[in-house]
């Protein structure tokens, strides 16, 4: 279970925000964050890339996005190879943008993994994987979805 | 000038060796890339570039330890960390290790060009 609370969270909105907005020169929207619970699932889509905590945090955190929206994310950074290794590249990459920036909120004893991508067709894949009570938030950008799922915790001294 | 470029992500690499096609930076030349700190020393040592970007967060030696190792072998060489460690200490970490400039991750394309700009003038 996580015991983060919303200024945490905020600095996750913040990261993915900052994100898009640097990389496309376009804003995302935050369409909502929410707690997995029962009947509240953390949404899945085809690609995603996760960066595991240490240090003072244990857990994880997920960028899960459409091909659709990774292709056209590369796009806007003039990169035109768009192979499936590419794409998992960036969702990785966006995941440990996310995790590293929001170093700034959480401090350096937060230590974050290299990132590790999976792309799946089960479209319940994070339920299976993240704890009760996992944070998720649900972008959109153009036209597209992506879901942010955090699910850590502080590690007690 | 010689420029090598140390991410484990491919798209990181593929942008910053992109973003040399702007006018201002045609005296750099990308003589390598590298996805670890390993294999970055390798490189080096091979081409003794005198500017090098670097990310952090790697697989086999991370960035800091591979900005310690270059800059005892040349103390002269420009390092531009691009890291999405965005706190200070990692920064102030990597700076006392040699490195002459620090980039936050995510970055626009105009930020790097001003980067490498700051990082070659001086």
């Amino acid at each position: 279970m996580s015991d983060i609370d919303e200024k945490d969270i905020h600095s996750f909105v913040d990261a993915v925000s900052a994100y898009f907005y640097q990389t496309t020169g376009e804003k995302a929207e935050i369409r909502s964050a929410y707690l997995v619970e029962s009947g509240v699932s953390a949404t899945t889509f085809e690609l995603i890339g996760h960066i595991s905590l240490s240090g003072s945090f244990s857990g994880r955190v997920y960028f899960s996005a459409s091909r659709g929206m990774v292709r056209h994310l590369l796009l806007m950074m003039k990169e035109l190879n768009h192979t499936e290794e590419h794409l998992l590249d960036t969702v990785g990459e966006v995941a440990n943008t996310i995790a590293g920036n929001a170093r700034q909120h959480f401090g350096d004893t937060m230590e974050i993994s290299v990132p590790v991508v999976t792309a799946t067709t089960h479209e319940n894949w994070l339920n299976t994987v993240v704890s009760p009570r996992s944070y998720v938030i649900l972008i959109k950008w153009k036209q597209y979805k992506a879901s942010v799922v955090v699910d850590i915790q502080r590690i007690a001294k | 000038m010689k420029l090598l470029i140390v991410d484990d992500s491919k798209i990181i690499r593929s942008r910053v060796a992109r973003t040399l096609n702007h006018p201002k930076l045609d005296f750099v030349q990308v003589i390598g890339m590298a996805q670890n700190g390993v294999e970055a020393i390798d490189l080096f040592l091979k081409h003794m570039p005198e500017l090098v970007t670097m990310d952090i967060t790697m697989p086999e030696m991370d960035g800091v330890a591979c900005t310690e190792k270059m800059i005892q072998i040349n103390p002269d060489c420009n390092i531009l960390v691009i890291s999405a460690l965005s706190d200070k200490a990692t920064a102030l970490k990597t700076l006392k290790k040699g490195a002459r400039g620090f980039l936050y991750k995510p970055f626009s394309d105009d930020e790097l060009v001003v980067a490498f700009l700051e990082l070659t003038a001086s």
